[in-house]
């Protein structure tokens, strides 16, 4: 009986991959996207404009807000209704680009503000423009601050990439729900999806847990 | 009360009627000063009575309510003044150094001469290693920050502001982050700077330096300047009852 799960289980190894790789496929490309949109709302939160900052907080805290689930079907199924049509795959990557955005700017803000700001009064004093306080002072002090969260951000933005599979995007978790009706075992299947996410995500992990201890013991930079 | 020497009217520092709050409290009232091309003015009084606050506003760290403050001959505030533009022939100097961690010395003296000048990498690098040797530095140029003592730094943090070749060099109690033994050579290269002919102002209570290359002492308390003089009128014949009771706490010692 088992043998046989298994037997038809290995018959399924192409449509697993093909699962892995969308997972991998929307991760990949909603975190880059969602990193470059991250940053520049976080350094457009952080400037002086109150109008543009009040906006930016306040999308950030919707969406934090809500259930990420609902956001996808907002995207997927109302838009529509305005006359804008998005594939699954489309819908997908917007859904889960703005979600990693939104972390990833709080965690931009966090860093930005703890650089202190003597730094960059000294950066002014020399007549740097903003732009180039930002650049040269001010973001890779941020670094330090940012990057262990980021990429632990990565991680959780990772798994949260399963929800797509309730558009009919055929991702890991998709792939589970497919196979579990041919192969009537829940714990070993959904074991195995686990263990798929598991494997894109540990080396993450780690990287977190290296970074963090690489901060920690930076060479050259002041404990401020 | 206070003697304005510009020969035509317009000294390389102006402040005229000048007024500051912080909230209710009058941080400035009425600052009326003029500063020479290459005169070295040191600023002093209690703490809390503007010194900081006024040489702040000079480079715009500090807004003023009302009153003119003229830099260079540009007026600060008016919107012909690309402040941008003024503050690079200004350089400021931190009672806290603020040089940048992530920067090693060299780094540090050159960001600005390389991103706001635009001068040649190279160029740039060659004038950082002689200004960093000038401050006494040449074996620290590829130190970061964390690496060098509060003197140092704060040597460092000099030489940053001397690589933009500034007209004006501002000094906010430059040596008070500073353990005792490090202070004279700190001094020491401002005393050298003084001598090169920079207009400066000096907030500190170093009373060796005002006697040494200050033109003029400045005395404030509760946001206004109180007196002002040369170095050996202030020292030795103080007008008033509050700079006197000042001298007497800061000469005790």
């Amino acid at each position: 009986m088992i043998w046989q799960q298994l037997q038809s289980l290995v018959g399924s190894y192409p449509l697993a991959l093909r699962g892995l790789g969308m997972t991998v496929m929307l991760s990949l490309i909603s975190l880059v996207l969602g990193t470059l949109i991250g940053f520049g709302l976080g350094i457009l939160r952080t400037g002086g404009n109150r109008l543009v900052s009040g906006a930016i907080g306040a999308w950030v805290d919707l969406i934090r807000g809500t259930p990420f689930l609902v956001q996808i079907f907002l995207i997927f199924f109302i838009l529509p209704e305005f006359g804008i049509e998005l594939d699954a795959f489309t819908a997908g990557i917007i859904a889960l680009t703005n979600l990693a955005a939104c972390f990833i700017c709080e965690i931009v803000v966090a860093g930005i503000r703890s650089v202190p700001t003597g730094q960059v009064e000294a950066a002014l004093a020399s007549g740097l423009s903003r732009w180039q306080r930002m650049r040269q002072v001010v973001l890779p002090q941020a670094m330090r601050i940012v990057l262990p969260p980021l990429v632990g951000q990565y991680v959780l933005l990772i798994k949260d990439s399963s929800v797509v599979s309730a558009i009919g995007l055929t991702d890991l978790t998709r792939v589970g729900w497919l196979v579990v009706q041919r192969v009537p075992n829940g714990l070993l299947v959904f074991f195995l999806v686990g263990v798929g996410y598991f494997i894109v995500c540990y080396p993450l992990i780690l990287l977190a847990r290296r970074l963090e201890q690489r901060m920690g013991a930076a060479h050259g930079e002041v404990q401020l | 009360m206070t003697s304005n020497r510009s020969k035509n009217g317009a000294g390389m520092i102006e402040f005229r009627g000048v007024n500051k709050w912080f909230g209710a409290l009058n941080v400035l009232k009425d600052i009326t000063l003029s500063v020479e091309p290459r005169e070295v003015v040191v600023v002093c009084g209690p703490s809390g009575s503007g010194k900081s606050t006024l040489i702040r506003c000079i480079n715009g760290l500090e807004t003023i309510r009302d009153g003119d403050l003229v830099v260079d001959g540009q007026r600060l505030g008016d919107p012909a003044t690309n402040m941008t533009r003024l503050r690079t022939e200004i350089g400021f100097v931190f009672q806290s150094f603020n040089l940048y961690p992530h920067k090693t010395a060299l780094e540090n003296v050159t960001l600005a001469p390389i991103h706001v000048r635009k001068i040649p990498r190279a160029e740039a690098e060659k004038a950082g290693r002689e200004l960093l040797a000038k401050v006494g530095l040449a074996d620290k140029v590829n130190a970061y920050p964390a690496q060098l003592s509060g003197g140092q730094q704060q040597r460092v943090a000099i030489a940053r502001c001397l690589g933009m070749r500034p007209k004006i060099m501002l000094f906010d109690e430059p040596t008070s982050a500073l353990d005792p033994e490090m202070i004279s050579e700190v001094l020491d290269v401002m005393v050298a700077v003084a001598e090169e002919g920079m207009t400066m102002m000096v907030v500190t209570h170093e009373m060796g330096f005002a006697r040494k290359v200050a033109q003029r002492v400045v005395f404030m308390d509760a946001g206004a300047i109180v007196e002002s003089g040369t170095p050996e009128e202030f020292f030795s014949h103080p007008k008033t009852d509050r700079s006197r009771a000042f001298l007497s706490k800061i000469l005790r010692h």
